[in-house]
């Protein structure tokens, strides 16, 4: 199904591109989160990374979320996204795709995509999606790069995922938020391609959603050390 | 030497002279000795009767030919001047000094629009002289032509002097457009 | 000149053999386009040269020659060379998809043209990011009658800004962050400094005024990070040209930077400038001058002192700066003058002023810091004058022009080649006479003066997040080609819509600065528009065919801020030469 996306994205690409002077494709790969979570008994490595190849109409994005427990040696959390991303005004692309999650405790799921990427004012990434099936949900993502210097950067994160209808499966219930803030201090240490961090990530799972994840036996409610690297490339 | 040509010389000379002595806040006498056309130091306008011979100089972009010039102290010269250039030149016989001063005088005619770069506007220089109050001054060390127009300059030479012929419209001293004058006894 | 030939010989020696029989009307050339290892003592990496080295050699040519210059791509990717500035049939332009096909690896292209032209000018590859990687060369050429200002010696002062990505990386990095490069940001510091200097809510506003916009006021230098070079030296590596007290010196500058404006100096000594983009200026002595991207200034210089004179040329946002060495001996070093402050952008360069905003507003809105130092310097300076009457004991041209001034009771006029309350607007160094477009005078109008025929409006537009430049919002790959007809003389009006300074540059046509002189008005190549101002220049449309016209910033240009003209009509025996031209 992937490839039939990226099939169809490059096609795209190429009806759009001019004869005269084609298109050129730019790509990139860059791990927002890239890191150890350490706390309260539980250890965890987690990503959030997006590669991309496009031109300036159109982008294909192959985002990746994951959380792999250390102790179990299994993924609590794997989610990979084949995202379009087409500029619907100066700051801001609209989103399509397709989310698949594959963690291996738990059903697997597969979800269409709809959202708005972009740069709000005041310099905060904003990443709100709607993700649609049987089990929709919503998440709303923001960033905000702070410098302390040039190279020394702050950088707080809010995640707020909002599940649409219930979904014991994965323990999740309608309305039921999981909410995510990190708090990371980054040195830029190699330009801007490595960057390595320290911080805090909080997680905590509201309402019945809550509950449930309680009923797994597991925590509502996360304090984590990380430690990691930003890349870009 | 026709009418416009003597203006031209006129104003080369001391219209800028003019505008730094002349005004209230600006006379102020700090330039009660420097700036004296007829400072021993660089001699004087000379006796038509007394010229000993005629040196012709021509004018080009921005060059003089000849490009030195060898004189008796207390020499009288009659010098026969031609712009064959395509702008605005001007043969000033004085210290290298004297013509640093007058530099800044020449760049103010040209902000007014009196001094053009092929064509000195006449109509500028009155409406100059007029806003700002200044009178006519003859000056006899100094000619400015436009292309293709000459003047004439009778001078007779200081003793132990180390002068320079210049032309002072902005950018043409920079570029190379002076010469020495060599006195020997 | 007599020696001429003998110079070119030995200036051109390795690759290129000089035609030495007959008269000097032709000229046989040949460059090579080699991979070559830049070395800046910074950092060392592969790119490109001429006839193995970068800057490639000075090619000289004679007003009056017919050239054949033979061009051998050594790479394994196709080439191409543009001759920036000179007038010649547009299949000997030589930018890929507009003049030709380019030149394919290992294959040899025969350029064959009459030098009609004199004075300084450049070559460079017009093929991807092979400039910024090195290929590029100084192009002098000898006037047929002497030139209106005299020079004991003379010197190619070629700048660039070496970086140690590749063009494509760069590209790549800025698509994906356009502030991948900017390591000038305002941080946390500056805003507690900003809250010391002006209390905690004007500087919250004032941020929250950049932030609303979604732009940052240090955005000067979309590429940093780079070494200057200065003839392929950095200040290290101190380039030095000797001179004996006494001397003029002619330096033909030329900014052969993919990204960079640089503000040059040479301290102890005033410059005049005799040339700007080839063609003769009336001389104006200045103490420092802004050189655009592409842009070539000639200037003479009068050094009396046995002694090491600094050349230093200072980038626009000053991150960076080269020294170079005018010495008497090999050896002595200039000293390195500090770094100045970076400037700001202000509100006014966000063309804030289009919308009839005064300073006043702009305090209002932004607060009083977004005035720069230099304007509010300098306004206080000129009311301090004009107190005191209007000293003329100021020793220089310009302290008369602000007595003259403020005796009229007018504000003294800021370069209007900047937007007011510019955050670029330059000062020079020592205070002195920084030049200004407005100086500019052509020694020598290449036209008669007359009215344009028509006004093309060119706004220059750019979408700085996404790292789109474009003109009238509609970038390159997306644009009609612009039609002029053979004959008019069109007026282009340039509006700059972006933060960032662009210098643009037609091909084949002369560019007639419009500076308010009439038939004065300086003849130039590159025509650089500030942010915020609108900027006029007329071209004579002269020459048939089709010719690129773009900014020349290289990621600017890359990005969509380009387009092809096309001139249609002409005279038949034009189009013959043209055919007759074509081939090699």
């Amino acid at each position: 199904m992937h490839r039939t996306l990226i099939t169809a994205a490059l096609v795209a690409i190429a009806l759009t591109g001019q004869p005269a002077s084609a298109e050129q494709l730019y790509w990139g790969i860059q791990a927002e989160q890239l890191e150890w979570r350490g706390g309260e008994g539980s250890e965890t490595f987690a990503w959030d990374t997006d590669a991309f190849v496009g031109t300036d109409e159109l982008k294909v994005v192959w985002r990746s979320e994951a959380e792999y427990a250390t102790g179990p040696n299994s993924f609590e959390t794997l989610e990979n996204q084949v995202r379009l991303q087409v500029p619907v005004s100066d700051f801001f692309d609209a989103v399509a795709g397709v989310r698949y999650d594959s963690p291996d405790e738990g059903p697997h799921r597969t979800y269409g995509v709809l959202g708005l990427h972009g740069l709000a004012k005041q310099w905060f990434e904003v990443d709100a999606d709607l993700f649609l099936s049987e089990y929709p949900s919503a998440r709303f993502e923001v960033e905000y790069e702070g410098l302390i210097t040039n190279r020394i950067i702050f950088t707080p994160s809010i995640e707020l995922d909002v599940p649409l209808a219930d979904d014991e499966a994965t323990s999740r219930a309608a309305f039921g938020p999981k909410l995510e803030i990190g708090g990371r201090l980054s040195y830029d240490l190699l330009d801007r391609a490595v960057a390595p961090y320290i911080g805090v990530h909080w997680e905590r799972t509201f309402g019945e959603s809550g509950r449930l994840v309680q009923a797994e036996g597991e925590d509502n409610d996360v304090v984590s050390l990380v430690v990691g690297f930003r890349l870009m490339f | 030497m026709s009418s416009s040509n003597i203006l031209g010389a006129v104003l080369g000379a001391s219209l800028s002279f003019a505008l730094l002595t002349s005004g209230p806040a600006l006379a102020a006498g700090s330039h009660g000795g420097g700036h004296g056309m007829h400072d021993k130091k660089i001699g004087g306008p000379g006796d038509p009767a007394k010229v000993s011979r005629t040196i012709e100089i021509t004018m080009h972009d921005n060059f003089y030919e000849p490009e030195s010039l060898n004189i008796k102290e207390g020499e009288t010269i009659r010098f026969v001047i031609r712009n064959a250039g395509e702008f605005v030149h001007e043969f000033n016989i004085a210290t290298a000094a004297m013509h640093e001063a007058h530099r800044p005088e020449m760049m103010m005619m040209v902000e007014h629009g009196v001094l053009e770069p092929d064509r000195i506007n006449h109509e500028a220089a009155k409406a100059m002289q007029a806003s700002m109050g200044h009178g006519m001054h003859d000056e006899a060390n100094s000619v400015l032509l436009e292309p293709s127009k000459s003047g004439e300059i009778i001078w007779t030479f200081p003793e132990n002097a180390e002068l320079e012929f210049a032309c002072n419209v902005p950018g043409h001293y920079e570029t190379g457009m002076h010469g020495t004058v060599k006195l020997s006894r | 000149m007599t020696f001429g030939l003998l110079r070119r010989a030995l200036l051109l020696g390795a690759g290129l053999a000089a035609s030495l029989s007959g008269a000097v009307t032709a000229g046989e050339y040949s460059l090579t386009v080699d991979p070559v290892t830049v070395d800046t003592g910074a950092f060392t990496r592969t790119g490109i040269g001429y006839n193995g080295a970068t800057p490639g050699p000075v090619l000289r040519f004679e007003e009056g020659e017919d050239v054949t210059i033979k061009v051998t791509n050594n790479l394994s990717e196709p080439t191409s060379i543009h001759w920036h500035g000179l007038i010649l049939p547009f299949e000997q332009d030589g930018v890929p998809g507009i003049s030709y096909d380019g030149i394919a690896p290992g294959q040899t292209f025969t350029y064959r043209f009459p030098i009609v032209q004199s004075g300084t000018y450049w070559f460079h590859s017009h093929t991807g990011f092979q400039e910024p990687d090195g290929a590029y060369g100084a192009i002098v050429i000898e006037p047929k009658k002497r030139e209106p200002f005299r020079y004991d010696r003379e010197y190619v002062v070629q700048l660039t800004d070496a970086h140690p990505h590749s063009g494509d990386r760069i590209m790549r990095n800025l698509k994906m962050m356009p502030d991948y490069y900017n390591r000038q940001q305002r941080t946390l510091f500056d805003f507690l400094r900003d809250t010391g200097e002006k209390g905690f809510d004007a500087a919250l506003s004032d941020r929250a005024a950049w932030g609303d916009m979604r732009m940052m006021p240090t955005d000067i230098e979309d590429l940093q990070g780079f070494t200057p070079l200065m003839n392929g030296k950095s200040s290290a590596q101190n380039w030095t040209g000797l001179f004996t007290p006494g001397e003029r010196i002619r330096l033909r500058f030329i900014n052969s930077s993919a990204m960079t404006y640089f503000d040059i100096r040479i301290p102890g000594l005033k410059m005049t400038v005799v040339q700007a983009d080839g063609n003769n200026v009336l001389p104006v002595p200045v103490d420092e001058f802004r050189i655009a991207v592409a842009e070539t200034y000639d200037i003479l210089v009068q050094p009396k002192e046995d002694t090491p004179f600094a050349i230093f040329a200072e980038s626009m946002g000053r991150t960076s700066s080269v020294r170079g060495t005018l010495a008497t001996a090999e050896g002595q070093k200039g000293d390195i003058p500090d770094l100045r402050k970076p400037p700001l952008l202000t509100m006014a360069d966000m063309g804030m002023a289009h919308e009839g905003m005064d300073h006043g507003a702009m305090a209002m809105a932004g607060g009083t810091h977004t005035m720069p130092d230099g304007s509010t310097m300098k306004g206080m300076d000129h009311s301090t004058m004009a107190m005191t009457g209007g000293t003329h004991t100021m020793p220089d041209g310009s302290a008369m022009k602000g007595m003259d001034h403020s005796a009229h009771g007018m504000m003294p006029a800021a370069d209007p080649f900047y937007a007011p309350g510019s955050g670029l607007t330059p000062t020079a160094a020592n205070g002195g006479k920084f030049l200004s477009y407005d100086d500019l005078r052509a020694q020598k109008p290449l036209y008669p003066h007359r009215d344009a025929t028509r006004e093309i409006e060119l706004r220059l537009t750019g979408n700085m997040e996404r790292y789109i430049w474009s003109i009238n919002g509609i970038k390159y790959a997306d644009a009609e080609p612009i039609r002029l007809q053979y004959g008019e003389r069109v007026r282009f009006k340039f509006v700059n819509e972006t933060m960032m300074t662009h210098p643009m540059h037609l091909h084949g046509m002369w560019s007639i600065l419009d500076t308010g002189k009439g038939k004065w008005n300086p003849v130039k190549h590159v025509v650089s528009v500030a942010p915020g101002t609108t900027v006029f220049m007329e071209t004579e449309v002269d020459a048939p065919g089709q010719w690129a016209f773009h900014c020349h910033l290289s990621y600017h240009a890359d990005s969509g801020m380009f387009r092809k003209v096309i001139v249609e009509g002409g005279p038949k025996a034009k189009a013959a030469s043209l055919t007759s031209v074509k081939g090699g």
